[in-house]
């Protein structure tokens, strides 16, 4: 045993001195968020090699930048919409040198200089998408359409629900007819106790990939992010994505610098290549989110750019909201009652 | 050798052994302990003043209820590891010295792979459409599928597996050292097979078994990854808690008090297998 351990501790420092070559990007992503093929091409014809990290929730991918902000070990990240406006606030992103990016006239002008950051001054759009309803044709009968319907009998013990607490509240509140950004204690209690009822009936969260549920079988309705419906769907035919009536969950996920990168030259690169058009539309038809790069739109496989589940029509958009930054006072009530959520049998 | 020319390498040793317990032990302890009796900071983590409400939280029903889950999970996992381990570890000091190095070397090489794959691996076999319930569904055992993934029996099954090796281990040195003439001796005395193991066998295997059962029960609670890849996330173990508070509530001086609370059940389970040594007359052992 203490040979092992010994080994151990060899390999430890053997990382650790790895770590520390020459034009490297260090890029920390959602899993699942970027194709394998991306990162090949932009190493061929730039020689940075992309280390590629992943989180499975802003929460998560927050606390590691804010614990590793001094040694700087990441070069990129991808927070949600409204982790950009806060980390944005509490001083933690490096600038954008917009002279240093090409390709940022392509954005669609409904996705930038938003209010999460105006002028774009810290963030660049990656993809944007939805988080709605999915369910497996084959084993569910009827064509469920709305939140609600989640918490008919029929699915005991069938329901995945993303481990993303703003996004399981958010459904809670909409069911109520309530704002998914609700920072009333009411309404959020409110949305708990209606939650609290859905839960026996709850198999399983996941925000790894939502899609492996309904893939293995265990589940066969519940919440899913519209790319991974596509993804899943090439997999498993019988898998749809509704907008639910209520409305569904949007989001929009951004570069961002954290500040004292080190390598924020390669950083500007890796930005500027995916925005080109034609990289930025090989991300979207790989893993089926919605780019925000009108020129990238216009290039996409028409199979893809009329494919509902990435690119919704007006109609689906119908009650859909943005998420929002609730604040930390609202943050923490969530907080409580997710626990309480989880935590209940 | 001269005394004088022992002496540096003493001390040398000394103030690494030292050092080590003192950074990297000690030091992240203290830590831990001090964070646990501050104030939350949504910014910067912790703050003053310091406050014990960290630790009145802890008496919140919901957290002594999954306080006691965890610590029913564990101790299921405890038992399955004892009755599995037991005979094994057995049968593993029976057989000839050059299989038990053989069977001892196969015992340690899933080490060799790192556990969250091995727990995902588990997934693939537990799974609907998985390994097990196809091999029952194929060989007509069963006509649907049995509900395996996302249980607290999954959960458990996961403890087991990856926590077996720490209870063989101890309870093969121990089985290792009983000698044979000791049996004998009690069968010739007259004892039966069952009162040879009663008062012969369990009694000298017991500090094998108590360290057994203190490396799985506690291991056990903490691994929080087997409860979010088997449990769903729905069957919490007091080390999802911790890595809840830590990473997506960012309430640290909370997640600190839970695992100081998890730090000093390990410390009372060490202070009783002790005395339990002292009284077996095994000290120093």
């Amino acid at each position: 045993m203490k040979k092992l351990a010994l080994t151990g501790l060899m390999a430890v420092t053997l990382v650790g001195c790895g770590s520390s070559e020459p034009q490297v990007l260090n890029l920390y992503n959602w899993s699942e968020y970027m194709p394998q093929e991306v990162l090949d091409r932009f190493q061929e014809e730039t020689g940075v090699q992309v280390i590629y990290t992943t989180y499975d929730s802003n929460e998560a991918m927050y606390a590691r930048l804010k614990l590793l902000d001094d040694s700087a070990q990441y070069d990129l990240a991808v927070p949600s919409t409204y982790y950009v406006n806060k980390m944005r606030k509490e001083g933690l992103l490096a600038p954008i040198d917009h002279s240093q990016l090409t390709g940022f006239n392509n954005m669609d002008p409904e996705l930038i200089n938003l209010n999460i950051d105006p002028d774009n001054a810290y963030s660049v759009p990656f993809l944007w998408g939805t988080t709605g309803l999915a369910y497996d044709a084959d084993d569910v009968e009827g064509e469920p359409a709305a939140w609600a319907d989640l918490w008919d009998e029929a699915y005991q013990g069938r329901i995945v629900l993303t481990n993303d607490m703003r996004e399981v509240f958010h459904v809670g509140l909409r069911v109520l007819g309530y704002s998914g950004n609700s920072t009333n204690p009411e309404e959020i209690e409110a949305a708990y106790e209606k939650l609290a009822d859905l839960m026996p009936a709850v198999r399983t969260f996941n925000s790894d990939a939502p899609r492996m549920p309904y893939l293995e079988g265990e589940t066969d309705i519940g919440m899913i992010w519209n790319g991974e419906a596509v993804m899943g769907k090439e997999d498993m035919p019988s898998l749809e994505f509704v907008y639910p009536e209520e409305g569904v969950i949007v989001w929009l996920d951004s570069f961002v610098i954290p500040k004292n990168a080190k390598n924020i030259e390669a950083a500007h690169q890796f930005i500027s290549f995916v925005m080109r058009p034609d990289i930025s539309a090989l991300i979207s038809e790989e893993i089926g989110y919605a780019t925000p790069n009108l020129e990238a739109r216009n290039q996409l496989e028409a199979e893809v750019a009329n494919d509902r589940t990435s690119y919704p029509t007006p109609e689906d958009m119908v009650n859909a909201e943005f998420q929002e930054d609730v604040g930390d006072e609202a943050l923490q009530l969530y907080n409580k009652y997710w626990e309480l959520l989880k935590a209940g049998r | 050798m001269t005394k004088g020319a022992r002496q540096p390498f003493r001390t040398a040793v000394l103030i690494l052994v030292w050092g080590w317990l003192l950074m990297l032990v000690l030091a992240p302890n203290l830590l831990v302990v001090g964070t646990s009796v501050l104030s939350r900071d949504p910014a910067e983590f912790i703050r003053l003043p310091f406050t014990l409400d960290n630790y009145i939280r802890l008496m919140d029903p919901l957290y002594l209820d999954v306080f006691l889950h965890s610590l029913y999970m564990a101790a299921v996992t405890t038992i399955c590891c004892l009755i599995i381990g037991y005979p094994f570890a057995w049968a593993l000091s029976r057989v000839s010295k050059r299989r038990q190095t053989l069977l001892v070397f196969l015992l340690i090489v899933p080490f060799w792979t790192n556990s969250l794959v091995r727990t995902y691996a588990l997934k693939l076999l537990l799974a609907t459409n998985g390994l097990i319930n196809n091999a029952l569904l194929a060989i007509g055992v069963i006509d649907e599928p049995l509900t395996l993934l996302y249980t607290e029996l999954a959960v458990i099954i996961g403890l087991v597996y990856l926590l077996l090796p720490f209870m063989i281990l101890p309870l093969y040195s121990v089985f290792d050292d009983l000698r044979d003439e000791l049996l004998l001796a009690s069968h010739d005395l007259g004892a039966g097979r069952w009162s040879t193991f009663v008062h012969v066998v369990v009694p000298l295997t017991l500090p094998g078994v108590l360290a057994g059962v203190l490396l799985v029960l506690l291991p056990a609670m903490g691994m929080f990854y087997v409860a979010d890849v088997l449990g769903g996330s729905r069957n919490l173990l007091v080390g999802n808690v911790i890595k809840n508070q830590f990473l997506d509530a960012r309430d640290w001086p909370f997640g600190a008090a839970a695992s100081v609370l998890l730090t000093v059940a390990m410390a009372v389970l060490l202070f009783a297998h002790r005395l339990s040594r002292r009284r077996l007359g095994e000290e120093g052992g």
